[in-house]
């Protein structure tokens, strides 16, 4: 499952977000998460796909800012 | 009688018995248990353990996201305060009375966030700890959640009094309306902590029951020969405390009276319990309510079904009552329901609420052979009508020496 689909399908299903808001733009503040729910949310990512997500660059705002931070760590990982 | 007046006009449950309070007082009546055996813990050191589990679904009750920030106990608490605001006719458009005030029990908090905490920390050997487990775990979590959860925006307190909690809850919310500091609260109790790891504590504390022969649910025996300990149960009870003056102007149901709080502290044991403690919480409870033994029809006590604990509790209540105390009935429904610790009290409030309602005393299952050292009236096996039954006491007593106890009235 790539990053985006896998934040898309957890905001949805954890998360409670309506799935038709989801979306490459969209903010996860946007989608109703609060300061507390952004870290579990990181928690979920971490847990899902094996990496650590150092907090100075948890700085993204947008769906599609997360997962290429995602991917990246993905690369760094592999490589 | 000084101050207000003050009633029960809604109830709400979560319990073993499940959410329907006249289908809960039904099968208490009947004498029918609910407790069963659980296989708990992993795989490589589970148990077979006796317990009255709730196989708990909140549905759309509560909504996912809202969840993922509820322990347990705080769901319970949630789901039965619902019950109750429905019930008392408060809930509008979801929200309950935005001036009311939350008053909620609970022993130990989201027991289960806090194992799972630990054995991230240590068995996994990791510090990435949820962000979650410090807000979930908190003791006043069922009150948080319950002021959030329905827009009640005066004081939500937590009484954290192990096996007494919710009565004292139930106690000081009496109080705070009777003497005028406001007019309606939403009070109970809600304990979870049938996580494997709070199992095998109380296992270690060597206080739980043994599978009777005739089964998990003949387990729990208070005032029986063969007792051998209690059953851990869980859920959450939440009553609806109102003024008589706000009661009357809306036109509410009035279930039943509360007309008196007493309490207590051994200040002797940790986990023994005295008479003199207990007896002087039954006393300033009916000097409280301006009543005497001879008023009292039945006595919903803390009985749990240990060897030590149950014939303390009757001397306590003989000393209170004196010769009074042949004619009370007297029942323990942990026999049936385990014990809610800090649920308990509210649970057994709402069953004794129910009983004076129907006036129709709940049995105390399980009591074969009577203990000679329990030689009152205990109601044993299956319910029995009460048509004169106007006055009845709701006992909780803990560790640490906690007394309390509840008078409550026909409306």
């Amino acid at each position: 499952m790539t990053p985006y689909a896998f934040l898309a399908e957890v905001l949805s299903e954890k998360y409670d977000v309506d799935p038709t808001s989801i979306s490459p733009e969209a903010t996860l503040t946007e989608l109703g998460l609060d300061s507390l729910t952004v870290v579990e949310l990181l928690f979920d990512v971490e847990d899902e796909f094996e990496i650590e997500i150092p907090e100075e660059r948890a700085t993204f705002e947008t769906l599609a800012e997360a997962a290429a931070l995602v991917e990246e760590l993905l690369r760094a990982k592999g490589a | 009688m000084r101050g207000r007046r003050v009633f029960v006009t809604g109830l709400g449950f979560v319990s073993p018995h499940g959410e329907d309070p006249a289908a809960i007082f039904e099968r208490l009546f009947l004498g029918e248990s609910a407790i069963r055996t659980v296989r708990t813990g992993t795989p490589e050191m589970g148990a077979d353990v006796l317990l009255a589990s709730i196989d708990f679904e909140p549905g759309d009750r509560i909504g996912k996201a809202d969840r993922l920030l509820m322990a347990r106990a705080a769901q319970l608490a949630v789901v039965a305060t619902r019950n109750a605001l429905e019930d008392s006719g408060l809930m509008a458009h979801g929200r309950g009375p935005e001036e009311a005030a939350v008053y909620m029990g609970c022993g130990l908090g989201g027991a289960e966030i806090l194992q799972e905490s630990y054995r991230t920390y240590s068995a996994r050997q990791s510090r990435r700890v949820r962000p979650t487990t410090i807000p979930l775990i908190m003791a006043s979590g069922p009150a948080s959640q319950v002021s959030m959860s329905f827009g009640i925006r005066g004081p939500a307190h937590t009484y954290s009094i192990a096996c007494a909690s919710s009565s004292v809850a139930i106690g000081e919310a009496f109080r705070s309306i009777r003497d005028g500091y406001i007019d309606v609260v939403l009070a109970g109790g809600a304990e979870a902590m049938l996580n494997d790891g709070s199992v095998a504590a109380w296992q270690g504390l060597g206080v739980l029951a043994k599978e009777h022969a005739d089964g998990a649910g003949a387990s729990c025996r208070p005032f029986d020969l063969e007792r051998t300990g209690l059953v851990l149960g869980e859920g959450a009870a939440t009553l609806i405390l109102e003024s008589e003056d706000r009661a009357m102007a809306r036109g509410a149901h009035l279930l039943v009276e509360i007309v008196g709080f007493g309490a207590s502290s051994d200040a002797h044991k940790l986990t023994e319990p005295s008479v003199d403690g207990q007896e002087r919480a039954i006393r300033n409870a009916l000097e409280d309510a301006g009543l005497t033994a001879e008023d009292v029809g039945y006595i919903n006590v803390h009985a749990t079904g240990t060897p030590t604990g149950d014939p303390v509790e009757i001397e306590a209540i003989k000393r209170a009552f004196g010769p009074a105390a042949q004619a009370v009935a007297i029942s323990s429904t942990k026999s049936m329901h385990g014990h809610l610790v800090g649920a308990s009290g509210a649970l057994e409030c709402g069953i004794t609420a129910l009983a004076l309602d129907k006036r129709r005393i709940p049995p105390t299952a399980n009591l074969t052979v009577a203990d000679p050292a329990c030689d009152l009236d205990c109601v044993p096996g299956v319910g029995r009508d009460a048509p004169d039954l106007e006055v009845a006491l709701s006992n909780s007593f803990a560790f640490g020496g906690s007394n309390a106890t509840l008078v409550l009235r026909r409306a």
